[in-house]
């Protein structure tokens, strides 16, 4: 039994104990050091400040359906949702982990997204936070229905030294699909501590991109639960860190049917003092024989004191099934950088062509090339 | 200057035009010339590219990467025509390629010759200089050139060797 120990003055403000790095899903990231900050109650938005970051977002050309939550509510006047099937509230969700506890306890009202037919432009959800010191959960849900198929952008700013914790639910009907892109780029000294949870139904597909770049501490958990046979799962990744950012993703593939494919690449780039941590989990059950599973995690680092911490598991209890992991990390190659300069590159950009080489391959998961082109701009911007 | 490498590495996930276009684009910054827009350069590269025998699809794969060895030495030469140097020098462009492309890099390397632009070509076989035909021979033993002399040079040590010069420069 755990020793109940004085509850740091953080706690107390947020309501819970937070895990250290004496659990092993915590390792890397010792919640209770980060979180330091009392955090107090949530104040609504600054309009203006919502206003202004909405101009900024990297999205903000896509003239499509728009979904925005500022400060974990709805805003209606600032969304676009012509053709989009929106309502209050989001069902409750069946895991069990701080981070969804933090939104139960932070209180939220949330929202919930309907998919039916085919939708072929993407919705793009913005989560903006404003406020110094306050702790804001967000809630989504997604209910692609039977045979639909939908695409969403989720893009998360901000503005202040706050704590953001979103929680994203999505359930994938029978041959549904999903193309689901996420863009962390919180304020500089913000936390955002999130969670997505999807249910795959038979022949589903979700097909998953999240790049990670903004924010002092980054922790996203993913479980993705497999529940019906014939389903296919992508799950890519890319960070792009520097300074003291840190970021971790801890995501779990739960085959609990067979018949089922998933895919996970991890593309992560840190720089300075940054530090990105991957942990992934692939859980093929008894039933779910002729899984086929493949998690692989790449690193660069930029510098001497840049960190990479990699856990890969599979936890295998089926006999019939194909699955592997792998994790590799390192510097630029000083060969393709004598090339490029070799041929007039000067040495930042030649850096730059490389990182966003590196970064291409987990990049190539999003389909719809506009999309793909304005994140490309983005890691090239922040690269400049 | 540009240096034609005898073996142009592979660099995975950077696009051939995509590379050749920051490439003469930070040519063009440093001459103090405008950049190119890409319609203007997609227009430059395939001229160039047409006349190499390298179709649209090689431009598209990442830089050498899955490329033939001839595929290779196309790219580069390639490289050196749209990036418009003023000196050229060829490692063994010559290594690893057949007759019919050594004929087609050589007619890249021709197409570029020009009073103002300086090539040098650095071989061991007579073979390239039969399609190349040079202005001046230099025989290079141990970092000294220790002979130089018309094209006929070329001709003569196809027939006796480098022997000769080995010991001199000893």
């Amino acid at each position: 039994m755990n020793v109940m120990t004085t509850m740091t003055p953080a706690e107390q403000a947020l309501g819970l104990t937070l895990p250290n790095r004496r659990e092993e899903e915590w390792k890397w990231t010792d919640l209770r050091r980060f979180v330091e900050r009392p955090y107090g109650a949530v104040v609504p938005a600054d309009r203006k400040a919502v206003e202004r970051l909405l101009a900024q977002s990297p999205f903000a050309g896509l003239k499509g359906p728009r979904l925005v939550i500022a400060n974990g509510v709805v805003d209606e006047k600032l969304s676009r949702l012509a053709g989009v099937k929106l309502a209050k509230g989001a069902a409750a969700v069946a895991h069990e982990d701080v981070l969804l506890s933090l939104n139960n306890k932070l209180g939220v009202a949330g929202a919930t997204l309907t998919f039916e037919g085919a939708v072929d432009q993407p919705v793009v959800i913005v989560f903006v936070t404003t406020g110094e010191n306050s702790a804001v959960a967000s809630r989504l849900h997604l209910d692609v229905a039977e045979g639909a198929s939908a695409s969403v952008i989720e893009v998360h700013l901000g503005e202040g030294a706050y704590l953001h914790n979103p929680v994203v639910s999505a359930s994938i009907g029978k041959g549904a699909r999903l193309d689901r892109v996420k863009v962390e780029q919180e304020a500089s000294s913000a936390q955002h501590l999130s969670h997505l949870i999807a249910t795959l139904g038979a022949n589903a597909i979700l097909n998953d991109f999240t790049l990670t770049a903004g924010a002092a501490l980054s922790r996203q958990n993913v479980n993705v639960d497999f529940t019906g046979k014939g389903s296919n799962l992508r799950v890519n990744g890319s960070y792009l860190l520097t300074d003291s950012q840190h970021a971790d993703t801890r995501l779990i593939v739960d085959h609990k049917v067979p018949h089922c494919t998933s895919r996970e690449l991890f593309k992560c780039v840190m720089a300075e003092k940054a530090r990105g941590v991957f942990q992934g989990k692939v859980i093929v059950r008894p039933d779910a024989q002729k899984t086929d599973g493949k998690q692989s995690s790449h690193a660069l680092l930029l510098s001497e004191t840049a960190e990479f911490d990699a856990k890969p598991e599979l936890e295998i209890y089926a006999d019939d099934v194909i699955c592997g992991h792998g994790t590799t990390c390192g510097d630029l190659d000083h060969d393709h950088l004598f090339y490029l300069r070799s041929r007039g590159i000067p040495e930042a950009e030649a850096r730059s062509l490389l990182v966003q080489a590196f970064l291409a391959e987990a990049i190539e998961a999003v389909e719809n090339e506009q999309v793909r082109e304005v994140l490309t701009e983005m890691i090239v911007e922040r690269l400049v | 200057m540009f240096l034609a490498f005898q073996y142009p590495i592979e660099i995975p996930g950077v696009a051939t035009m995509q590379f050749l276009k920051v490439a003469a684009n930070a040519q063009r910054k440093a001459r103090g010339e405008k950049e190119y827009t890409v319609p203007e350069f997609m227009k430059h590269v395939r001229a160039k590219a047409e006349a190499l025998n390298i179709n649209q699809d090689m431009l598209k794969r990442a830089v050498n990467v899955g490329f033939s060895g001839g595929e290779k030495k196309r790219a580069e030469i390639l490289q050196m025509a749209v990036l418009e140097p003023s000196l050229c020098v060829l490692d063994e462009t010559d290594s690893g390629l057949d007759i019919d492309a050594m004929r087609v890099v050589a007619d890249g390397v021709n197409a570029l010759r020009s009073p103002d632009r300086a090539m040098i070509v650095i071989t061991h076989y007579q073979r390239l200089l039969d399609y190349i035909v040079p202005d001046k021979v230099h025989v290079l033993s141990d970092g000294k050139i220790v002979k130089s002399g018309p094209k006929e040079l070329a001709l003569e040590l196809e027939e006796k060797g480098y022997a000769n010069f080995v010991g001199q420069a000893a």
